[in-house]
């Protein structure tokens, strides 16, 4: 399919042209952003803070590459990148690195200093479905049964402004569902030419009476109305945000739902000072069973151009917006190639972080070649829970993320 | 049991869950019959024609055999477009409701997306599957399953290879399919990996094929079994394991009644049942019939998924999707995030919380609008009545005659302010915003 649909046309089809703006005609802005103002939660000096979840598992040992290994050459034939390709990081003390050639803007931004590699991140005994592994990580707990999201948790104990956490897409990753609480999200739709009805204040008042819930609803019901009620109150703001401010350059070719497109949102809505703490995309599938090298190509460098156009608009520090964002994915692949030309779910994989206040090195460690599981997967070296510690202790401000991570994990010094 | 009549509110329940909801009218007659008789009639569209969803125009769609004359030209997304159409149509004027629901659940228990099959006649004839194989028995359906060429290319069994098992399907098919996580190991999922080796995709004749030089012979150790195990082995193995009973249970109730994990005591109910005979038909009579069907819980239990609103939204609204060209319902579904054949993953969709999002919301805003825009409402718009009257009828038509008192209000409030206005009563803006209400979004 071609679907070329011009980007504001999409923002303010569905936010703008919506309900969102019967809302400010109505009520008028300013006490909307009073609202706002008032139930805002102070944001950290560091952040706010982006999770960008690829789904699927990406190939961490292709995207930073450790090009001078013969044993990663062995491992994986035809789709290992020659030395001559990779874009090159340096020694992290196991050997040569590079980014993938697609990681361009990346490289740049490694070269101002801009980026973490964090190598070797994973769990104990690590589970190689998706929906397990993305499990543990979106709740941060081993168990891997559905459980509150561990930015959930963080919505859980710090209020209830519907502003603090924020997701773009029509679904909210399973991170941001606490036990209570939830982010609210910014719809990312393709239907742009349907026709809202809420362009009349007296239905804009309806609706907002019926996304009322009243005392002894049934709990589901109440929620149905607590989504109507969230949605008046972020989408009214974050219309005016996209209204506001200058869209960053979204990469050529993005469209609705592209990484590009998410990412692009969220710095228009940083730029505007909405009171976020929390934003989250994310894109799938890296989950390259067949064919892999030309798919993950494309999906590499989709994601460099969607970073590199945030991080221009944010080319330095500044209180309430250092954006860090944090790249990661349920698994990494198995280090050799498969018969189908592609690789199956594995263990550890490399974490990026990447913002104006990151302190650009490598972290972490890379797995050993040699020593691998029974499976032949690479053993992590880096629990994922510490790079969350970083993120609740020195972007969120939160005192002692112990309660959050169910026990005490040593941060990583990234930011 | 003649002379049994059943509360309508129980009736509305039983027809919203096994079905895609009744109208007044089919309540109206349906209230004078006894649950058993309601609950037969239900199962016996499970076995019997439907009419009126065959008639449904079948829209054409590529074979893979059409599609090796040199020079054809395969319409992919118009294809896959035109399928979804058929589909809520199906579901819309169906004869048969709860055989288009099960239809619908299997496809959110193997779920299986387009955007990686990428062939609009596979996705069409896993849901024959589903429709015709559903209501029997399960590894039967299981083992259809498997060998449809949807599924061989989803989740990569087809292109799986003796010297490099590709585990995809055996991983899935005992976490998401059968069997439940934690309930075997990587050892089983590498060794169910090998049985499977040799299944293949035939694109001459478009169906399934074993390649016997490609299938691994080996003896294979499966779930505390040993043996020379073929990949139809392993599917018996795994949906004849106690978890895949607890598990298969699971996730009808889930969907049917209120969500549970498999070690709730309500599935301990069904279990032996299930067991004798891992018929679905049987299974979802006894869940019918168990009175935690219509507790609190139940009735309280979910919400509906995006694509039983939108089909009881039509019906209710006497709709079909005639009015509206091809992809246009698929893409205001895609505001809220529920496509037909196209689930985000193989785990699904989620359910309750997971469409309580802002985004969902805003995509309901959408979907009210354009169909009250497209309703026949001119019953409500030439009523002379009082203003509480308009709004019980307008309230009854999409069936709900008790709401609360917020929603009344909230209504009521719409109508008397826009006919202040404009001198009639606004039919439209009232049924759109009784479309949102949080009643209707309840299951």
């Amino acid at each position: 399919m071609t679907l070329t649909l011009d980007r504001r046309q999409f923002l303010t089809g569905v936010l703008g042209g919506g309900v969102a703006t019967a809302v400010v005609r109505f009520t008028g802005l300013s006490s909307l952003l009073s609202m706002a103002e008032a139930s805002a939660s102070t944001v950290a000096r560091n952040g706010p803070f982006v999770l960008c979840t690829l789904y699927g598992g990406n190939d961490g040992l292709n995207t930073v590459i450790p090009y001078d290994s013969g044993i990663y050459r062995d491992w994986r034939q035809s789709l290992a990148i020659a030395g001559e390709q990779v874009l090159p990081l340096g020694d992290d003390g196991s050997g040569q690195l590079g980014f993938h050639p697609s990681l361009a803007g990346l490289h740049s931004l490694w070269k101002q200093g801009k980026v973490a590699v964090i190598s070797g991140v994973e769990y104990p005994k690590p589970n190689f479905s998706h929906f397990a592994s993305q499990t543990i990580w979106q709740t941060a707990r081993l168990s891997a049964d559905p459980d509150a999201g561990w930015l959930g948790r963080w919505l859980d104990m710090t209020g209830t402004d519907p502003f603090r956490a924020l997701s773009v897409g029509p679904t909210l990753p399973p991170a941001l569902v606490g036990y209570k609480q939830q982010a609210s999200s910014v719809v990312d739709s393709t239907s742009a030419g349907a026709q809202l009805p809420g362009q009349n204040p007296a239905f804009t008042g309806a609706y907002k009476q019926l996304m009322s819930s009243y005392p002894g609803e049934p709990a589901l019901q109440a929620g149905q109305a607590r989504s109507g009620g969230n949605l008046m109150l972020v989408g009214s703001k974050a219309a005016d945000a996209l209204t506001h401010e200058q869209p960053p350059a979204a990469p050529p070719g993005s469209g609705p739902g592209d990484i590009g497109t998410q990412l692009d949102i969220v710095a228009e809505l940083i730029a505007y000072g909405l009171p976020t703490s929390v934003y989250s995309v994310s894109w799938s599938s890296f989950d390259t069973h067949s064919n892999q090298a030309g798919t993950h190509a494309g999906m590499l460098a989709s994601l460099d151009a969607a970073v590199t156009g945030f991080m221009s608009v944010f080319p330095k520090a500044a209180p309430g917006k250092s954006p860090v964002i944090l790249i990661c994915s349920e698994f990494g692949r198995t280090p050799r190639v498969n018969a189908s030309l592609g690789t199956d779910h594995s263990s550890a994989s490399v974490v990026l972080v990447v913002g104006p206040a990151v302190k650009g090195s490598f972290y972490g460690a890379t797995p050993s070649f040699t020593k691998l599981d029974p499976y032949g997967n690479l053993i992590f070296t880096t629990d994922f829970r510490r790079v969350y510690a970083t993120v609740l202790e020195q972007v969120l401000g939160i005192g002692s993320p112990s309660p959050i991570l169910d026990g005490a994990f040593r941060p990583i010094n990234f930011v | 049991m003649l002379g049994v009549a059943t509360n309508p509110a129980l009736v509305a329940h039983l027809y919203r869950r096994a079905g895609f909801g009744a109208t007044p009218a089919e309540l109206e007659q349906l209230s004078h019959k006894s649950w058993t008789e309601l609950v037969d009639g239900l199962l016996a569209g499970l076995s019997g024609p439907d009419r009126a969803g065959d008639a449904v125009a079948f829209p054409h769609l590529t074979t893979l055999p059409e599609s090796n004359v040199p020079g054809y030209n395969y319409n992919g997304w118009e294809e896959y477009t035109n399928l979804v159409q058929w589909w809520l149509e199906r579901m819309v004027v169906t004869d048969t409701p709860l055989r288009e629901k099960l239809t619908l659940l299997l496809h959110c228990q193997f779920p299986t997306s387009i955007t990686k099959v990428n062939w609009a006649y596979m996705m069409y004839a896993q849901n024959q599957i589903f429709r015709t194989l559903g209501p029997g028995n399960f590894e039967t359906l299981v083992q259809a399953v498997a060998k449809g060429p949807a599924m061989l290319t989803w989740l990569d069994t087809g292109t799986s290879h003796r010297n490099a098992p590709n585990q995809n399907f055996a991983r899935e098919l005992m976490e998401r399919f059968t069997m439940g996580i934690g309930n075997y190991t990587q050892e089983d999922v590498i060794q169910g990996a090998r049985a499977f080796t040799g299944w293949e995709l035939d694109t001459v004749s478009g169906g399934f094929f074993f390649n016997s030089y490609d299938h691994d012979n080996g003896v294979k150790h499966f779930l505390d079994r040993t043996g020379r195990f073929k990949g139809e082995d392993i599917v018996h193995i795994v949906t004849h394991e106690p978890s895949s009973h607890r598990w298969v249970i699971s996730r009808l109730w889930t969907w049917l009644a209120y969500p549970v994990t498999p070690n709730d005591p309500v599935v301990q109910d069904f279990v032996h049942g299930y067991a004798k005979d891992l018929n679905i038909t049987n299974l979802l009579a006894a869940m019918f019939h168990h009175p935690a069907f219509v507790s609190a819980q139940a009735m309280q239990g979910l919400v509906k998924q995006p694509i039983e609103l939108l089909v009881g939204a039509l019906r209710v609204l006497g709709l079909t999707t005639a009015p509206f060209s091809p992809g246009t319902l698929q893409g205001l579904l895609g505001a809220i995030g529920q496509v037909p054949f196209a689930p985000p993953s193989v785990g699904g969709w989620g359910w309750n919380e997971y469409w309580q999002s802002t985004g969902a919301a805003a995509g309901y805003l959408q979907l009210a609008g354009s169909l009250a825009a497209v309703a026949n409402l001119t019953a409500l718009e030439n009523g002379d009545g009082h203003p509480a009257d308009q709004v019980t009828a307008a309230l009854s038509l999409i069936g709900l005659p008790d709401v609360s008192h917020r929603t009344r209000s909230a209504v009521t409030s719409l109508a008397l302010s826009l006919r202040q206005s404009s001198g009639s009563w606004p039919a439209q803006q009232i049924v759109t915003v009784a479309l949102l209400s949080p009643e209707f979004a309840m299951n």
